[in-house]
């Protein structure tokens, strides 16, 4: 029976690409034999706007790249530059970062968990539950800086202000409800035989694959590297606290979700030991002089920020993966050049691998596990 | 109060009715106008049930879904949102028709008008209570099926005439999926069927209520293997591929809107109805509950139970994500068939000692309902591990948990087991 | 069959089903054709209710209405577009003129005999009456029917496996 391959469009209007992404199948029947992926529908040229503005003005961009994981954003941009300036943020800094990077950690996977559900066809309702939690997140994040999703919370040498005093035994409240929550997940989702049978061995990526494509992230721990930045080039107070790198070992979307689920026992862990180790101080470094120069009208003219000629790259371990900054500076007070390197963008780059040989309904799957978030793919 | 047999005992509507056709028959009209009338009354009285019942569906999914989804529903339109299913109906009548430029005009009229035909001539042998059945068919049950046959090519024309890949893809899906479970509601109503010895749906429930037991403690295995199938005709989740929203925007009727789309949404909630109504005479006792309808009308009990049922289905679409499609016909092809033909076997065995030794009911059906328990318990578990489906590599599992940076664990170490509620130990 | 509501039930069916057969042939559109013959199949249906034969009835809509005709729709859209109108046919005068004279034969058959009319006695139940002819006076053609649908089904899974060995799940 001769047969022929016709092409379909999933996006960009689709109720499960994660935002405007396009992705164009070649079907033959129902099995995919090509998959093209069209991205730039969410361009806003956020590196090029970066460079008019200065350095501190680029913050709020980086709450927008990755929306849904705004601190996080916000905590790779600033130690970039503290790279570039030799600054190091103070103690107190140092552990309220970690505590909001890990809330947010918790918050982005809620999100992703439940939104993988959702392709999987479970209407709305993994993901209502999950946002519970998510939503408290937010009412602490909005409780601490004013906003719960641009957060725009880092500064280059600290964090913007102090957390106020209801902050901590709210922290505290929540830390110990968490725990009794995650089982009621794990209930219904991890243990759901449709949910294990949508997505064991579906989408399988080697770890020579992953590492050839420099997947980072959720994505390339379940593929069996045991790589987190936070212990490989550990930034903060990482080094202090104590916690585990979860890994899966079949490289499947089950894996992925796996891996997902146990971060955010981990971030539960790490938000204990915080909480008890967090001291009293500071929560913004000195800048140094050198560094801030007058910058029109003379000497006596307003002050800008104005690192020192050079290059930093920073890193860290975002909810989607390795999330850096390379910055180059030419001793003015805007940015030379300022590149996002988004782990959304590179993640997908195995996607047309590890669709082909699927049905339609996994590719959907498979895109809701790599866990894109398409302002960061496309910035 | 017990039910009188008079007329003015509005609890059991038949009463009414058939004072009325008496007096019409005493002002010496022809034979044919109280059979016409009573045709009438009896259509015209569904038709107003079944659509009140899917205005008040509407509401009553909305809400328990949302309940279970940790929210609240609608609640805007109306005390407690009570008129949404009001305001969703005026909005579809009142949108504009489009009909896509290349798509066959006819079909694509006629494919909504003919996919609501069939769910709502279902009701036309359902019993709704003694003597409530607007056609007493011998072949009730195989008329069920038939109706329910008609309903894919409708789901194939409002595929085909949209002119459009998705809608095509969706059809051909729902096509190929209705026609598997075709099967295994056959033979799940042929169990039934060899238990009461006869087609009619009234002679079923009669049988019931003469033998004091509902079918569902005989037969546990085809309910199961029914109320699976019935999801699978009525496109609910976690069956819901053809309207796979999440995939293919909205499959076989992406194309259409305003009041055709309607009477898709329509036919699904009467389709649903005319399942769980299926179910609830054949399975579940009909109108009878061991002596209650005495005391309160038929129909009541009958409409409990269908709601009950109805609301069944209702939960497992708001818990359960969506199977494959090729998942979806691997599990009726391998695993119900198999257990449906081993059921419609042992049940004949069993009516067939039951008759020849003679054996009084009161003994025989206990043992058999024992037996089939047993059996239905037996072959789900076996033929499931058989199958393979309780392997080590479908079981839910948890990440592994590690220290060293850089090592690779790819199938080298195997997933740790899952206690829930451990934590991350 | 004297009564009105008989006489006008036999012509309203016999105009549906005759109608839309004859809009089978006339039909451009090959999936309309399709569709008129579901008709045509459900109007026999109706007339197989006149003769009293349920059972006979609504197997008549189970398997021609719902399968035999999404058998046939399935055939049909996987064949090439450029077969859907049927209208311009090189063949149209000679199957005309075959069409005349079948009909005639037909025709002539139907008027000439000599059709004796049975007396109807009362309505009798015939799904348990074909059961057991079924099993038993006609149990062997019933079992070779079984047979025959089994190979159909054999062959049909053998026409659409595909070339690797392994059968996914």
């Amino acid at each position: 029976m001769k047969t022929e391959p016709f092409v379909i469009n999933i996006g960009p209007q689709h109720p499960s690409t994660h935002g405007v992404f396009r992705l164009r199948l070649t079907l033959d029947g129902e099995r995919i034999v090509d998959a093209e992926m069209v991205m730039g529908y969410l361009h806003r040229s956020m590196e090029k706007l970066a460079e008019e503005r200065s350095y501190t003005q680029n913050i709020p961009f980086t709450d927008r790249t990755d929306y849904v994981a705004a601190m996080t954003g916000n905590l790779a941009y600033v130690l970039a530059v503290e790279k570039l300036c030799a600054i190091e943020a103070p103690e107190r800094a140092q552990w309220l970062r970690v505590i909001m990077s890990e809330l947010q950690r918790f918050a982005s996977h809620s999100m992703a968990i439940g939104v993988f559900a959702n392709d999987c066809g479970a209407w709305q309702t993994p993901v209502m539950h999950m946002f519970r939690e998510r939503e408290k997140i937010l009412d602490l994040f909005e409780m601490a800086c004013g906003a719960r999703l641009t957060t725009n919370y880092m500064r280059i040498g600290g964090v913007s202000r102090d957390v106020p005093p209801e902050f901590m035994p709210a922290l505290k409240k929540l830390i110990a409800e968490l725990p009794k929550r995650m089982p009621e997940y794990e209930a219904l989702l991890t243990e759901n035989e449709i949910i294990v049978a949508r997505s064991r061995g579906i989408g399988v990526l080697t770890p020579g694959a992953a590492m050839a494509a420099s997947v980072s992230g959720p994505m390339l721990r379940a593929s069996g590297v045991a790589w987190d930045i936070r212990k490989a080039d550990p930034y903060a107070v990482y080094p202090k606290v104590e916690f585990d790198i979860a890994v899966g070992t079949n490289g499947d979307v089950y894996d992925r979700f796996l891996v997902r689920v146990a971060e955010m026992w981990q971030s539960i862990r790490i938000l204990e030991q915080a909480v008890d180790m967090m001291p009293a101080g500071p929560i913004h470094a000195q800048i140094p002089a050198a560094t801030v120069q007058p910058t029109m009208g003379g000497p006596s003219g307003p002050l800008a920020f104005r690192p020192p000629a050079g290059e930093a790259y920073g890193r860290i371990e975002s909810p989607r993966g390795e999330l850096g900054f390379y910055i180059i500076s030419d001793g003015g007070p805007t940015p030379f050049r300022f590149h996002i390197r988004s782990p959304s963008f590179i993640n997908l780059t195995p996607l047309r691998d590890l669709s082909i040989g699927m049905t339609v309904a996994d590719a959907v799957v498979i895109l809701g596990s790599v866990d894109i978030v398409v302002g960061e793919v496309d910035r | 109060m017990r039910l009188l047999a008079e007329w003015y005992d509005f609890r059991d509507l038949g009463n009414t009715i058939g004072a009325l056709l008496d007096r019409i028959r005493d002002w010496g009209a022809p034979d044919w106008v109280p059979y016409v009338a009573s045709g009438v009354i009896g259509a015209v009285a569904i038709l107003l049930w079944t659509v009140l019942s899917v205005l008040a569906f509407i509401w009553i999914e909305r809400r328990v879904v949302a309940l279970m989804q940790n929210r609240i529903g609608p609640n805007r339109v109306g005390p407690n949102g009570l008129l949404q299913p009001v305001a969703d109906a005026l909005k579809l009548l009142l949108k504009e028709a489009i009909t896509t430029r290349d798509a066959d005009r006819i079909l694509f009229w006629a494919a909504p008008v003919l996919i609501f035909i069939p769910t709502m001539v279902i009701f036309a042998v359902i019993p709704f209570g003694r003597g409530m059945v607007l056609a007493d068919l011998n072949v009730g049950v195989l008329f069920l099926i038939a109706i329910g046959s008609t309903n894919t090519l409708a789901v194939f024309l409002a595929g085909w005439s949209s002119n459009n890949k998705y809608a095509l893809l969706g059809a051909m899906r729902t096509v190929a999926m209705l026609i598997s479970y075709e099967i295994i509601q056959v033979l799940a109503l042929l169990g039934v069927v060899l238990f009461a010895g006869s087609m009619r749906l009234g002679d079923i429930v009669d049988w019931q209520r003469d033998m004091d037991v509902w079918l569902l403690f005989i037969q546990p295995l085809a309910l199961l293997a029914y109320i699976i199938s019935g999801a699978v005709e009525i496109n609910r989740s976690p069956m819901d591929i053809s309207e796979a929203e999440s995939e293919i925007v909205a499959g076989y009727h992406t194309e259409y809107g305003g009041i055709k789309f309607g009477f898709f949404y329509q036919a699904e909630y009467l389709a649903g109805f005319g399942i769980a109504a299926i179910i609830t005479s054949l399975y579940l006792g009909g109108w009878t509950a061991w002596g209650l309808e005495e005391w309160v009308p038929g129909w009541l009990i009958f409409l409990g139970k269908l709601y009950l049922v109805f609301f069944l289905y209702i939960w497992s679409r708001g818990t359960l994500p969506r199977l494959r499609i090729d998942q979806l016909m691997a599990f009726a092809w391998k695993y119900l068939l198999p257990l449906s033909l081993l059921n419609v076997v042992v049940a004949g065995g069993e009516v067939l000692v039951w008759r020849e030794a003679d054996v009084p009911s009161e003994v025989a059906l206990p043992v058999i309902g024992a037996i089939n328990a047993v059996l239905a318990v037996a072959l789900v578990v076996g033929w499931a591990s058989t199958l393979g489906h309780l392997r080590r590599e479908r079981r839910p599992a948890r990440a592994i948990l590690t220290q060293e940076v850089g090592a690779i664990l790819y199938e080298k170490a195997a997933p740790g087991p899952l206690r829930r509620g451990s934590g991350q130990a | 069959m004297e009564d009105a509501g008989s006489i006008a039930a036999f012509w309203v069916l016999a105009v549906i089903t005759v109608g839309s057969a004859l809009m089978v042939a006339a039909a451009r559109n090959l999936i309309h054709a399709v569709v008129a013959l579901i008709v045509s199949f459900l109007g026999v249906a109706g007339l197989y209710v006149t003769l009293s034969a349920d059972f006979l009835a609504v197997t008549q809509v189970l398997i021609y209405a719902g399968a035999v005709s999404v058998l046939i729709l399935f055939a049909i859209v996987l064949t090439p577009t450029a077969a859907r109108d049927n209208a311009d046919s090189f063949l149209r005068l000679p199957a005309l003129l075959l069409a005349v004279v079948v009909a005639f034969t037909i025709g002539l058959a139907a008027l000439e005999t000599d059709w004796r009319i049975a007396d109807r006695g009362g309505f009798e139940e015939t799904a348990s009456a074909i059961g057991e002819a079924l099993l038993d006076k006609y149990v062997l053609p019933f079992e070779i029917a079984s047979v025959l649908l089994l190979a159909a089904m054999i062959g049909a899974i053998v026409l659409v496996r595909p070339e690797s060995a392994s059968v996914e799940e």
